[in-house]
Formats: structure tokens, sequence, C-alpha cells
């Protein structure tokens, strides 16, 4: 039989170190959680949430990037535009908080749709633009004058919401102790929900249609709709990053629509490795952090530039990318067939 | 099986196939277009399959007009093609690729494809990262999975040497013949079309030319003068 009876059941063998990464991974999630609570200041504490958001951010522009070639960089126009829904629904339809966070993710994914549905057939390069002309559109729409009395325009939107969001209260919600373990277990189930679509058969069809789209149509597969599908989940997970930032800052702005987020999505991706679901996460932390200690300085944005060339040239595949192929270099580990983790 | 009516398609003013009629048969056939570089072979695999558009003519498959359903569609329905440069996935093993277009087209034998076009040793293997003859029966193994009822091949011999071009249609035949399907080769070397083909097709400046038996066209004057030359 050998190969006849092999062919569709893929040749993963089941490693002796499985069980063991899944208890120190279990373990990494609950100190995570708990510990730097007790570890760390608050201020610290405030970049660590901040660098959290931008990574669960990152790690939309990531999937994209890596499972469909498509750059979008209109991120934050979700990310951002997720918090005006939020405020907006609550105060013009009387929404409760909870109602209000459904209405607005709903919302952003039925707009994701129908960006989606008209622009994921054009090519790489094409598709990137209209994604900054969509994002930019998002980012002065909310400044238009006859807006003004929803968004309050440039000076942006305080978002004051009565009543308990899944049992927590505002001040819950806007203190970096108590924010922080939400953060971090948004940022693992995303992440493990990015990764398992990456890893599926969904994951293998739209890598397929990024590296050889014809000879997938002469396979008998649509290419369209994998790529809709994709740009829509992808929207859903900046929703989600969105949501959380608008709960936790309770204001937006135009600022947090405009291209600098998506921009800074794209580079915490780079730094960290889009290659999986690790890297855009761990780029947004240091990217918060590294921000900070910039800004300190004085030099914010030419110190940024100055690491990205630098990053990105020592790093090509990211931090993370890269620690793991010099960890495989070290100990003679095999290669993984498919993506990083 | 396969019936192609009047058939033309236009590069802007250049006519790279003009009213092309042809009829393809079914049940165990091997049919191989020949011709001169620029006679329109490959264009008739495109507009067969749908890569692309014909200016006018119909293409008929098992008696359904498909001039203008999609290539999924068309594969979906049995149709399937290799191409003239290797279309594979480079970065996915021959494994993932097969299995991806195997569980899509349903076909629960797709490990049979393997044994025909001995891939046994290559499945983990990164497509990308095989020998080019490798790449070139993963890019046949492609079109031979779901069962399709009729096979294109768009010069299956290219970046081959002669003794592997024969082999992979000798391999080529008794499979169509053990199936019972049809194929259709576009093929540059004259002597394995000869050898391993039931009918020859000769298209000419975008023209057909002339189909037979192989001896019939190899005496045909008009296919000597236009393009077996004297070394027919």
């Amino acid at each position: 039989m050998g190969a006849r009876g092999g062919l569709l059941t893929a040749s993963r063998a089941v490693t002796g170190r499985r069980p063991l990464v899944v208890i120190l991974a279990v373990l990494l999630f609950a100190l995570g959680a708990l510990a730097p609570a007790h570890l760390v200041s608050e201020f610290v504490l405030r970049l660590g949430v901040e660098g959290l958001l931008l990574g669960m951010l990152a790690l939309s522009v990531a999937f994209l990037m890596r499972q469909a070639g498509l750059v979008a960089l209109g991120a934050a126009s979700i990310y951002g535009g997720v918090g005006y829904l939020f405020a907006i629904t609550m105060s013009e339809w009387d929404l409760s908080p909870t109602a209000a966070l459904f209405a607005a993710f709903v919302i952003v994914i039925v707009y994701a749709a129908v960006l989606g549905a008209l622009i994921v057939r054009t090519n790489p390069l094409a598709f990137m633009m209209l994604t900054l002309a969509a994002g930019e559109m998002v980012s002065h729409g909310v400044m238009l004058e006859g807006l003004r009395d929803y968004t309050s325009g440039a000076d942006g939107l305080v978002v004051n919401f009565q009543g308990a969001i899944f049992g927590l209260q505002a001040a819950d919600f806007a203190s970096a102790p108590r924010f922080w373990p939400i953060a971090w277990s948004a940022a693992w189930v995303l992440g493990l929900a990015v990764y398992a679509t990456g890893r599926s058969r969904f994951g293998a069809i739209l890598r397929a249609v990024r590296e050889n789209e014809e000879r997938m149509r002469f396979s008998g597969f649509g290419t369209y709709l994998p790529r809709l599908i994709a740009f829509v989940f992808v929207n859903g997970v900046a929703a989600v990053a969105g949501l959380l930032h608008v709960l936790n800052s309770q204001f937006v702005s135009p600022e947090s629509l405009g291209l600098s987020v998506s921009t800074n999505a794209l580079v915490a991706s780079l730094i960290g490795g889009a290659a999986g679901s690790i890297g855009p996460i761990a780029g947004g932390l240091f990217f918060a952090f590294a921000q900070d200690e910039f800004g300190a300085h004085g030099f914010t944005q030419l110190l940024t530039g100055v690491a990205i060339v630098v990053f990105i040239v020592l790093f090509p595949r990211g931090i993370v990318g890269g620690l793991i192929e010099a960890a495989r270099r070290r100990t003679y580990l095999a290669p993984r067939r498919g993506e990083a983790p | 099986m396969l019936e192609i009516a009047k058939l033309s398609v236009s590069y802007g003013r250049v006519r790279a196939l003009d009213a092309v009629d042809l009829t393809i048969r079914g049940e165990g056939v091997v049919h191989g277009v020949i011709g001169p570089n620029g006679a329109g072979k490959s264009t008739l695999l495109d507009a067969v399959t749908g890569r692309r558009s014909p200016t006018s003519g119909a293409v008929r498959y098992r008696g359904e007009d498909i001039t203008r359903k999609s290539v999924a569609w068309r594969r979906r329905r049995g149709m399937a093609r290799s191409f003239q440069r290797t279309s594979i996935f480079q970065d996915l093993t021959v494994r993932e690729q097969l299995s991806l277009v195997a569980r899509h087209l349903g076909d629960e034998r797709a490990g049979d494809v393997i044994e025909v076009m001995n891939l046994g040793e290559y499945l983990d293997e990164k497509a990308g990262r095989i020998a080019y003859g490798v790449q070139r029966r993963v890019d046949v193994a492609l079109a031979l999975i779901g069962r399709p009822q009729m096979l294109l091949l768009d010069e299956p011999g290219a970046g081959l040497s002669a003794e592997e071009t024969l082999n992979l249609f000798l391999h080529l035949r008794a499979l169509v013949r053990e199936r019972g399907i049809a194929a259709v080769v576009v093929e540059h070397d004259v002597d394995a079309v000869f050898a391993c083909c039931d009918v020859v097709t000769v298209l000419d400046l975008g023209r057909h030319l002339a189909t037979g038996a192989p001896a019939e066209i190899r005496a045909d004057p008009r296919v000597i003068s236009a393009y077996l030359g004297s070394a027919a």
C-alpha cells in the first residue's frame, strides 16, 4: 500500500515533546496572566497592554500577509472604527454595553465583507492601495462636520458606559492591573485561533491560492471566496483588538483610525516575525516598549526608523523567527514542515 | 467526447487560432497535437480549458457547450490539464498539494496517481526543492487527480530527455487505456508523439492542417512540407 494508503494522511509524526510543550504553554499562560500585576509598575503594565493590543492587530495583518500574500494598510480603520461604533450604538440606539459590543462587531464584519467583496479580486498592489484608501476615507469620515454630533470630530469621543460587560465594570477595564489578564487571555485566544486557521485545510488552500492561483483554478477550486473569508476573518481579529482597546482606554479619536496605527501593526509583525502567532504579538510588545524608550530620548521617529531597518536587515524572519532558526541550528533540530509556531 | 467548432482566438490583430474544427474521441485514445512554433497548439489547449476566451467558435464537451464555463467548472466536470511551464505549488510538499486537490475533488483513490507517476519517495519534499523532471511529474499528477475524463497536457516532455519523454508517454498511454479516458497531448518531440499517440493533429499558423493516424500524418505531403521536412 505504502504511498497509496498514506496519501491523504499527513505525515505529522507525533513527537515526544508535544505534552511538554502543552504543559509549558499552560504554565506560561498562567504565569503571564497573573505575575506581571505583582512584579511590575502600573506604568509598565499599561505599556504592556498597549503592546498586546498592537500585537493583536499585527496578528491580523500578518495572517493576511502570510497566508494570502496580501498587505492591508487599513487595519486601523477597523481597530478604531469598531470603537466609534461601540460608542455610537450605545448612545444613539440605547443599547447596553454588551449589546453595543456585539452590534459594533457585526457592523464591522458586514463592512469588511462588503469591502472585501470589492477588493480581494485585485492584485496585491492594488489591494494594498485600496485598503489604504478605504482606511483613509474612514479616518477622515469621522471628522466630517455633519457627523460631529456623533463622533466629536478631531477632539475624539469619550466612551462612558454604565453597567457590566461579562461581569466586569468600566473601572475594571480601565485599570491596567485588572485589564492585563484580559488582554493577555485575548491575545492567546486570538493567537491560537489564527494559528489553528493557518494550519487548517482552509489555511492550506489560502497558501496554495497565494502561491499559484491559476493552478488552483485548474484544480477545480474557486479562488475568490477563500480570500474573501480570510479578509473578513482578519478584520474580525482586528475588531476584537479594537473593542478591547476602546474598553481599556474609554476614548476613541481619529488618530486610532489613522495610517500610523496600521503601519505600526505592519512594522510590529515584521519585527516580531510574520510566520506564526507568537511573532506579531511579541513584535507588538517590543514596539510599544521601544517607542517609549525612544520617546524618552526625544527622537521617536528617527530611532524607530533606524530600529526597523536594523531589525529587518538582521532578522528578516523577525525576532521570533530568528530565535527559532538559531535554536534549530544550535540543537540540530530538523526544520518543521509548514509554518513557524 | 470533445468537439471544437470553428474555434478562433486572436491576440490583438494576430490570429493565433483560425476557425479550427476538431473532434477528440474518448475511451482510451491519446491524441497528439504537433506543429511548428506559433502554430497555435498551446492556444488551442488554453481555449479548450478556459484559460483563454475564444474570439469565436464553440467548445462542446460530452455534448454540452462549455465555451463560456469557468476553468474550475470544467475541472470539476473532469477536464484536467498540465502546463507548458511547470505549474505546481513550490512551497507545499508533494503530499500536501496532491492531498489538497484529492480531497477537494473527492478522489479517495488518489494514491494510484503517486504510483503511476512514481512520486512515492518525494511525498514529504517541498516541491520547489525537487529535480525539474520530478516537478514535471507532479504537474501531471495534479492533472490526474480526480480521475478526469479528459486530460490535456501541454508539452509534458519539456525539460526532459528524449528517453524520459518517451517513458512518460508510455506511462500516459497505459493509464489512458486502463482508465478509458481521452488525452490530448501537445508536444514538440515528434518521435514520442508518433510512437505513442493513436491520432495526430497538425496545426500550422493557427489553422488545422491534418488529422489522422501517425502513419498517415508522416506520409502527408502537406505536413512534410509545413513541419516535418525531410526528417520525416
